[in-house]
Parts: C-alpha cells; structure tokens; sequence
C-alpha cells in the first residue's frame, strides 16, 4: 500500500491539519504571545512585559495554592479511582453470573454529564436534606459540611469524581486480568500457591502496564478539572478547592487579565506536555 | 484466585459495590417523580409517597427542548465534521508512507492536543471564534468541540483501520481500482463497526461538554443541556424535582448508547496502546 504519492497522502490529512492549526496551533502561538503582555483582551493597546507575568504568578499566594490543590486533586483521585478500580476488577473477574447486566450498569456514572453528575452530588451535600447527612443522622453520626468546611471540601470533591471515573479505570483494569492467560494460574496452583502468593507472584506483576495506564490518564484528567470545581464549590470555600483551570479562568473570564490567565495556562500547557511525554514514551516502547 | 472457580461472597460484594455506584442515579430518578415535601426530608426514601409529573410539566412549560434541540444539533455536527476530518487523516497515517517519521510526529501532536487543559486553549480560541464571527453561535461550537473530537477520533479510528485486512485493498489496486472507490466499497464498509462506535463516543463527548458550552455561549436560547442545567443548580433545594428531571431526560438518550460504548472503551482510552 506504499505506492500512493505524498501528494494524496497530503490531500487526505489536509483538513485535519487545517483544522489543528486554527484551534491549537495557532491559539497556542497567540497564548504564548498574549502571556508576554499586559492586556485585557488582545494586543490593542496592550503592554510589553516579557516574563513578568510568569514571575508575577510564580510569586502570587493564589496561583500557588492553585497549583499544590491541583496537585493534592490530581494524586487523590488517581490513587481512590485507580484502587477502587482495582477492586472492583477483582471481584467481577471471572464467573459473575449476570456480569452481562453488571458490566453497563457499572459504567452508567462514567457516561453521565459532568452537571448533570454535580447536580445530583450537590443535593447529595446538603446539610439539612441531602443523602448523605441523612444516612449519618440515621446511625446516630454528626451531619458533616461536605462543602463549606475548608478542611473537607477536597475530599467531597475527589468523591464526586470518583464515582463518576473509577468505571473507566475499572474497565482498564478489568481488561488486563483477563488479558492473563488461565494457564498461568493454572500452574501457580498445580505449584501449591496460595491465593495471597498467587496475586502478587503473578496478578500484580502483569498487570502493572494496566495500572499504570489507568493512574496516567486519570491524573491527566484530573490535572484538568474545571466543571465540577465551577458547579460543586466555585473554588471555595476561601480558596481551599480552587485549581489551576479554575484560576485560569477566573483571571481571564472574570477579571479580564488576560495576559496573567496567558501565562497561567502556558504553565498549565507545558506540564501536561510532560504528561504526554510519559504517554508517548509508553506507546513507543510499546511499539518497538 | 483461580478465575474458574465461583465464589458467592465475592459475587455479592461485586454485586453489592454495583447497587451503591447506582443510588445516585435511582436517587435521581425518584426525585424526579417526587413532590418537594417528600425529598426535602431527613429520611432517605427513595420511594415516593406520591408520583408527580409536575417538575416534567415545569421544564416543557420552560424552553427545555429548544436546549435539548441545542444539544442534538451540536452533537451531530461535531460527529459528521469529526468523524468526516478524522477518517481520511487516519486512513493516510495507516496505510501510507511517511518520510522521517512525520506520521509519528503528527501523532504525538495529536496527543499533546488530546492532552492539553480546554480551558488554557479557552483564551485565544474565544478570540479566534470571535474574529471569525462565530462567537455565541452553534456553528461555533462544533468547531471548537474538535479540539476534543477530532483527536480522539483519529487515536480510536487508528485501531480499526488497521484492522481492515490490507490484501483486499492490494488486490484492487491491482485491478486499479482507484482510491476513492477502495475507500467507499472495500474500507468503510468493512469498519462500519468501527466508525458506528467512535461515532458514539464523541456524541457522548459533545453532549456532556461543559467548559466551551459556559464560555463560548452568551444567549440563553442557544445553551445546551450542561448549561442550561447549570442555570438550575442553586442552593435552592426546591428545585431538586425539577433539576433531577431535567438531568435524567438529558442522561436517557447517553445510559440507552451504553451498551455500545462498553466495547469501544477500552479501546478508544487506551490509545493504541493494547
């Protein structure tokens, strides 16, 4: 099939490329020009600053706390999804009857839109009437502020999306296990290997690629969670769920300073270009 | 261990861990049927003392399908437009040769793209829209939702491409048959599966958007469901009925596809990587 010319190959990927180029390259260009301004929309009587934007955030006490809730957001939810995932895996693995039935109830949340998923986790947050206060109030627990308490407002965050996610590890994970031929296991047992021994001689070991592909594309969603930080606390409370995307936007969308949003979400580009680095890097080795 | 054997604690808790990711979404449900006095309560009955349409009633007196009409035209252009670019992109990266690793390069692009944050391409492609004249405007949306869609469909459209057995493709070519033709009767043809699946999944992509939807969408008339319910949440807890119905309505036509999408999941995330 090698002997179309490069002038066909061209053709067909010709509206691709036209398309990348007016909704990322040239956007990522006119960024990258805008975070080296001090503007309020585009370069019309915008100011030179060259990196004081950058050093301006770095410095800033609301971008920093920004960048570590990302972080602490990010390595939650990939940890909860990625073991909850892993659990869940276990169980269904092998002889379920009904597996048929489980399989897409299971990943009913997974499909639901985000604000429709807020909306039901903000009624689930209630404190007089929501679910959950009611179930603890029922065993006698102290109602909990799921999202006006600084302290817990995270974790109610990470819970919402890891209900709606660990399907989507789940299945990864899933994958895997039953990619390990029965043989395998077969002969661990036939050896007198215990079930304990068996799961991390075998299980484990083999399906670490899968693991590892499930953290990978759960912290690279997570590093770039926006609507439910918007719908659930809007940041809050104070600034105790506040996350770069939602600083971004703040900054540019919100206070029109658009050439400190630029650098912000220059940074955000260049450390999801690592990320994707690692994800590349993974495919490659996969390849060769 | 042993994946033969069956055990029935471990079927129960499978079972019992699946009833608990589903109560939010039965939780929904019965809400939508209930009256306010029974939701606004301290006890958890998922059972209503009484089923009511009313919060039904409500939403159709409102514009709720001129927003689910919203969300269907934007999810059907993002998926022909998508699927229309993606194809012959993918096909070419497959089947073609490439000089110096240029198919490679193009595709870690893709992945930076597929990668990168929405909202930090939210700035410029919110000016870019604008000197285009297609702020505020459905058209518009469906062209920035290919920031989503389009590398997605190319990763999962790579797959099955390759799929297609090549011999049938050469022996036409011997027969020179040319290659618009090999594309529409032998290709296509073969991964309608395929296409039918990807299809599916950047529906489901460009009916749930959010971010774009806020930020690229000023007039009420023109907002898709996401945002129209993000109008309805409020600290109000009396819109609960109305809220879970509108989310359910916007969640039936996506939980009916699910089935399909169970298949490709996998698949389509994993990026080639299996």
């Amino acid at each position: 099939m090698h002997t179309q010319s490069f002038r066909v190959t061209l053709a067909l990927l010709a509206p691709a490329l036209i398309l990348f180029f007016a909704l990322a390259i040239y956007p990522l260009i006119r960024l990258f020009a805008l975070s080296l301004f001090a503007t309020d929309y585009g370069f019309d009587g915008a100011t030179w600053v060259g990196l004081e934007n950058y050093a301006d955030l770095i410095g800033h006490r609301f971008f920093r706390t920004a960048a570590w809730n990302t972080l602490v957001f990010a390595v939650l939810a990939t940890l909860s999804q990625v073991g909850l995932g892993l659990v869940l895996a276990l169980l269904v693995n092998g002889r379920l009857p009904g597996s048929r039935f489980v399989l897409p109830l299971l990943l009913m949340p997974y499909v639901l839109s985000t604000m429709v998923v807020t909306a039901i986790w903000r009624a689930w947050y209630h404190y007089d009437f929501g679910f959950l206060n009611n179930a603890l109030r029922g065993l006698d627990l102290p109602p909990v502020e799921w999202l006006f308490n600084p302290d817990i407002a995270m974790l109610s965050l990470v819970l919402v999306d890891t209900w709606q996610t660990t399907p989507l590890t789940f299945l990864i994970i899933l994958a895997g296990l039953q990619a390990v031929p029965e043989e395998v296991y077969e002969a661990a047992e036939v050896d007198g290997a215990g079930p304990v021994r068996v799961f991390f001689a075998i299980t484990l070991p083999l399906l670490t690629p899968y693991l590892f592909l499930a953290a990978l594309l759960r912290s690279v969603d997570a590093f770039k969670i926006f609507d439910k930080v918007f719908a659930l606390t809007g940041g809050g409370p104070g600034l105790a769920t506040e996350t770069l995307s939602m600083y971004v936007y703040r900054l540019a969308f919100r206070f029109f300073d658009v050439g400190a949003a630029s650098a912000a979400a220059i940074i955000m580009v260049v450390i999801s270009g690592l990320l994707a680095l690692v994800y590349a890097a993974r495919i490659l080795r996969k390849k060769t | 261990m042993s994946v033969k054997r069956f055990s029935p604690v471990r079927a129960l808790a499978a079972y019992a861990i699946t009833a608990i990711f589903l109560v939010p979404i039965l939780w929904m449900f019965s809400t939508s049927f209930r009256l306010p006095i029974d939701y606004m309560s301290t006890s958890n009955m998922l059972i209503p003392s009484q089923v009511t349409l009313e919060h039904y009633r409500d939403l159709l007196r409102g514009d709720l399908l001129g927003k689910a009409m919203n969300s269907l035209i934007v999810a059907i252009g993002t998926t022909v437009l998508a699927i229309a670019v993606a194809f012959p992109a993918a096909y070419a990266l497959v089947r073609m040769r490439f000089p110096k690793g240029l198919d490679l390069t193009f595709l870690m692009f893709v992945l930076l793209v597929k990668l990168t944050p929405p909202i930090s391409l939210a700035i410029p492609l919110y000016q870019v829209l604008r000197s285009l004249g297609l702020l505020d405007t459905l058209a518009g949306l469906i062209l920035v939702y290919q920031v989503y869609a389009l590398p997605f469909a190319i990763w999962m459209l790579l797959g099955f491409i390759r799929d297609v057995p090549v011999e049938y493709e050469e022996a036409a070519m011997v027969d020179g048959v040319p290659l618009l033709r090999r594309l529409r009767s032998i290709v296509l043809p073969i991964m309608t599966p395929g296409l039918i699946a990807t299809s599916v999944f950047v529906v489901i992509l460009s009916w749930n958007e959010f971010a774009y939807a806020l930020l690229f969408i000023q007039s009420p008339d023109k907002f898709t469901l996401p945002t129209f319910i993000a109008t309805l949440i409020t600290e109000d807890e009396t819109f609960w009925g109305q809220l879970s119905a509108v989310g359910l309505m916007a969640s039936l036509p996506i939980l009916v596809m699910v089935g399909f999408v169970q298949k490709g999941l996998t698949r389509g995330f994993s990026g080639g990587l299996k």
